[in-house]
Formats: structure tokens, sequence, C-alpha cells
């Protein structure tokens, strides 16, 4: 990176090269190529491998896509896995009933804490966010007699209050959201005759979209990939979801890739890598068309350290 | 309010008395309380976090000096004193399985601070595209952990694997089990959460990076230090902050227990049994699901890993 005198001796071209290379960052973007390619190398080849049959699955293993491709593997797994629809269906119910729960809630807390004058106000917001600090050690298993007492175990409703009580980074990502409206619209408001709620539901909560977004973003990510908390309080087919369900459906695929009706049409491990993508498509997608919020989201609870 | 309904039936004086009583009394309360919808408005959160996650926090906590098996609830409350934690010094598991979450660690942290690190300064580099570099560091996070760990599974995969049916072209005989062998386990497993792991920290040192004064480097560049020095000299110490951040973070990995679920189940032998899955198996599916035990073990866990973020709190901190 220092060899800038004798890019001097060797000519105008290569030394307009090395000045424009430096100004541009070209040697930044060559590494990062390097190093994306090496973090997409698994997730390349696992979409790569969802589309080898058999054949193809059997013969070349190694490449990282297939020389003919074939759509048997999500064919397969679209028409005879019956639990692949349910286990759907069970992670868009706790998403969407947990965001719009979550939002609703944090919303209306957001800009009691932001607005509204009472008593205790900020030390309870202060509490809320200490308290967040405060390891959850035996959490799980407090939560499995917790859950297990108010009949909550193996219902979605359960899952859907847990995880819409994880309040205090949207509760305050709220609150910093409704702090950026200006008060004088909704003092003008109020002058008019309207009540708080009028103020905060007709004013206040469109202006503070954005951050709803925001809250919506991490909270349908974090709850759609949960793993141990719904693995810990769901063991029935019904109530399971995807991202805990995706092994019980690999073991199905598998032992079918070896049943005699489906012999030599498709292999087990490439159909399973089909499956994973499926379980892991809606947060791909979600994190794809939100981007920018959900980055704001991660910034605006991070920098409040 | 209550005065409307009965006004009917009250003389005209006395209920202009309490009227005026009322008025009185909705002033003093506004006074004391301030807006009543404050409360209102706050209640659903609060309510669901206090169910949810404050209760949990005390229960797990009491719970960890009890003798509480799920499978009998008479032994909900039976306090057992320090029982568990003397019990924890004899149990040889225990030990075993904190060593490995240690070592787990070890690999984990250290790894994941400087490629994340690498790359945030890498990013920072750049005129363009750093929205979308950005993004893809971050999207192996935001991926379901179990679709994660079962997709570096099967890349470990010793027959059908992509690294072992590449090894296999390149002519290497005894291939490596990866997660099949004692040795290697660990740190395939490691190496997978290094992985999934690296996006927050990045964005973490990307935002330290940016909030670095510019000004700085040009006067460093002026006084002849290179670009080595000046990350030495001016990056790494002003990025101090970030670097708690990242480490009070990533001290969660001690209780790695999904990871090692998924891909190995604890095996072979024993070899990947982190305490995380150690405490949940005696919690959730060894015998009587003996609660109590598990929390004791959590509860000291969640002290080592508080114990680490002061450390690194103390060490990191400002002068």
């Amino acid at each position: 990176m220092t060899a800038v005198p004798t890019a001097k001796e060797r000519g105008s071209l290569w030394s307009r090269f090395w000045h424009w290379a430096r100004y541009e960052g070209f040697f930044a973007h060559l590494v990062m190529v390097v190093a994306l390619f090496i973090i997409f190398i698994p997730l390349l080849w696992m979409v790569g491998t969802s589309f080898k049959d058999r054949l193809e699955f059997a013969t070349n293993p190694a490449g990282l896509f297939p020389r003919r491709w074939s759509l048997i593997n999500y064919e397969f797994g679209f028409t005879q896995l019956e639990n692949l629809p349910i286990y759907m269906r069970n992670s868009f119910i706790l998403a969407f009933g947990t965001v719009a729960l979550q939002v609703f809630v944090c919303s209306l807390a957001g800009y009691a804490f932001a607005r509204l004058q009472f008593r205790f106000r900020d030390l309870i917001f202060l509490g809320i966010l200490v308290s967040m600090f405060i390891p959850r050690s035996g959490g799980l298993m407090a939560l499995y007699e917790l859950m297990t007492f108010l009949h909550l175990r193996n219902t979605l409703i359960g899952l859907i209050l847990l995880f819409a009580s994880g309040i205090p980074v949207p509760v305050f990502i709220m609150r910093q959201t409704f702090l950026a409206v200006p008060k004088e619209i909704e003092e003008s408001a109020l002058i008019d005759g309207a009540s708080w709620f009028q103020v905060f539901w007709r004013i206040a909560l469109p202006i503070a979209a954005g951050g709803m977004v925001v809250i919506a973003t991490l909270s349908f990510i974090g709850v759609w990939s949960d793993y141990l908390v719904t693995f810990t309080l769901i063991d029935k087919d019904t109530q399971m979801t995807i991202s805990v369900g995706i092994r019980k459906l690999l073991r199905m695929s598998y032992d079918m890739a070896l049943s005699p009706r489906f012999r030599g049409k498709f292999a087990g491990e490439a159909s399973d890598t089909a499956m994973l993508l499926i379980a892991a498509f809606p947060v791909i997608l979600f994190y794809g068309l939100l981007q920018r919020w959900f980055m704001r989201g991660l910034m605006e609870g991070a920098i409040k350290f | 309010m209550a005065g409307g309904g009965s006004g009917s039936t009250l003389p005209a004086g006395r209920k202009a008395t309490l009227a005026a009583f009322l008025q009185e009394l909705r002033a003093t309360r506004r006074a004391t309380w301030g807006n009543p919808f404050g409360y209102l408005f706050i209640a659903p959160a609060l309510i669901l976090y206090l169910i949810f996650n404050v209760w949990p926090i005390i229960r797990g906590f009491l719970m960890a000096f009890t003798d509480y098996r799920f499978l009998y609830p008479e032994t909900r409350w039976a306090f057992n004193g320090l029982a568990n934690f003397q019990e924890m010094v004899n149990d040889k598991d225990f030990w075993f399985s904190l060593g490995i979450s240690i070592r787990y660690s070890l690999m984990v942290i250290p790894t994941v601070i400087v490629l994340s690190l690498f790359l945030a300064v890498i990013i920072s580099r750049v005129r363009h595209l750093t929205a979308f570099y950005r993004w893809v560091v971050y999207l192996p996070t935001i991926l379901p952990i179990a679709v994660t760990f079962l997709m570096w599974k099967e890349f470990y995969d010793p027959r059908f694997g992509f690294i072992n049916a590449n090894l296999k072209l390149l002519g290497i005989h005894p291939l490596p089990k990866w997660l099949g062998s004692t040795k290697t386990a660990l740190p395939c497993i490691a190496a997978a959460d290094v992985w999934r792991s690296i996006g927050f920290p990045t964005l973490l040192f990307l935002i330290g990076i940016y909030n670095i004064n510019r000004e700085l480097y040009e006067a460093a560049a002026i006084d002849g230090a290179n670009a080595w020095q000046q990350f030495w000299q001016i990056t790494i110490p002003l990025l101090r902050p970030t670097f708690m951040l990242v480490l009070v973070l990533n001290s969660a990995i001690l209780g790695a227990t999904e990871q090692v679920m998924i891909m190995t189940g604890g095996g072979p032998q024993k070899a990947t049994l982190t305490i995380g899955l150690y405490l949940y198996n005696i919690a959730f599916t060894y015998g009587d699901l003996r609660l109590g035990y598990a929390a004791a073990i959590s509860l000291v866990l969640g002290l080592i890993s508080a114990g680490f973020s002061a450390f690194w709190f103390k060490v990191l901190r400002e002068e």
C-alpha cells in the first residue's frame, strides 16, 4: 500500500489507477469481496444443493451449484410433508401476533414515557432499562413453571405474550421516536379540544410510524428465529413453529428419501437444504425489504450504552 | 363522576358541596399523581413485563435454593439452603462441562473480535457499497439459529458435506470426521458460531470507527505515521468503549446451549457437552426434571458471566 514512488516510475496509467484505487478504496473492496465469498460459501452451497436431484447429488456433491437444476426437493417438500404448512402457519401466527401486540403496548408506553406527566414516570422507565441487564439465570426453568401454572404451555398465545413482554428496547426506541415529534402539533390539537387518546391515535402515532416499523422488524426476526424457548415450551406438533420443527422435517424427509416410494428420486441430504431454505426464507425476505429500518433499530438499541 | 347518577336524590346544597369536593379531589390527585392516562398507557407493557420477565428473574433466583423437581409439584418451595451448590462442587460433570464451555468461549470470542474488527476497518475504508457490505455481514446473524447450525451440520457431513466432498476430490485419504471426532467437534461448532455471531460486533466496531475524528488521522499522517501505526495508536485506543460492549455482549457465549444441542447433542462422548446443554438436560431431559439444581447451575453461570463483564468493564473503562 505504500508503493507510491514506484507507481510514478511506471508511468501515468498505473499512477492514475493507483490514485483512483486509493480514493475509491479499491483494495478494501477487493478484500471485502474475498471475505464475503468466504462468508457466503455455506449459504451458496445450501442454495445450490437444494436444487440437486438424487443423481446430481450423488455424482456432484462437491460442487457449489448443480450442473442440472432440479426443483424436485421443493416439490417434495411442499407436497409430501404435511407438517410443513402447519409449522409455517404457526410461525406466522406467532410472529405477527407478537409484532402486533408488542408494537401496540410499546407505542402506548413509549408515548406515555415521552409525553405525559405522571408521578414516578422517570423512575419506572429507568427501572425497566436497568432490569434489562440483570442476567436471566434460571429464567427458562422459572418460565417453564410459570407457563405450566398459567396453562399456557404448548399454546401459541403463551409464546406471543412471552415474546411480546421483552419491552425494554422497543419502549426505549418508541420513547425516542415520540420525543423527536414536535410537541407544538400535539399542543394545538389539545387546545382544539382533542383528548389524549385522540392526540396519540391521530397525530403522534402516524408520525411515529418509523419507530414502529423498526421495533416490528426487530421483533419479527427475533421471534421467527427463536429456538430454545419455543423448544422448551412447545412439544405438540400442532403448535410447533418452523424454526424448531425443522429438525423433525429433516428427519422425515431423510426417511422418505430412503422409502421405496421415493427411492432414487431425491437425496435426503439435498432435500434437507431445501427445507432449511424454506424455513429461513421469510426472515431473509423481511430482512431484505426492511433492512434500513432494521439497521436503524440495531443502532438505536446499541447506542444507548 | 360518582355523583352524577345519584344527583337527583340529594338536596341541591349538598350536591354543590359534593361537586366542589370532587373537583378538589381531582385537582389534588392531578397535582400528586399527574396525568392518569400515563399509568393507563404504560399498564399493558408493564404488566406483561412484570409477569413474563421480572417474575422469572425472581423465581429463577429463588429456585436455585430449592430442590424443585418438576415431576413432584410438592417440592416447588422445598428450600434446601446451599445444598445445590455443595452438590455442584462434587459434581464431576459440572466441572467437566464448565471446562468445555470455557474452552468454547476462548475459541469463539477472540476470533469474533479479531474478524469483526478486521471487517469493520475494511468496510470503513470504502466509499461505496457500505450499506450492501453491512447487509451481507449481518445476514448470517438473522438466520434462524436452527437453520444456521443444521446447515453447518450438513456442510460438515463426513460423506456428502461440502468440505469432505472437496477434500475427496483433492485425494486426501483418511477424511476428517469433523463433528464425529472428539478432537475436532468443538472447534467445528465454534467456527459455525463465529460465522453466525460476527455481524453485530462488526456493526458496533463500524459505528465506533465512524465516530473517531478524521482529523486525528490527518494529523498523524502529517507526523509521518503509516496506516499500521495509525491503526494501533488511534483506532484501537479510541475503540475501547466498543471493545467493552462487544466483550460484555459476547460473555453470553459461556452459556452456549442451542449450538451444541442442534449440531451434536453433546457428543461424541461428551466432547461438546457445554455447561448450558448440561443444565438444560438436568432441567428438561433427565429423570425428575430437576429445575432447582439446574437453576442453581444457571445462577453460578450468570455470576461467572457477570464477573467477566465487570472485569472487562474495569479494565477497559476510560480514565
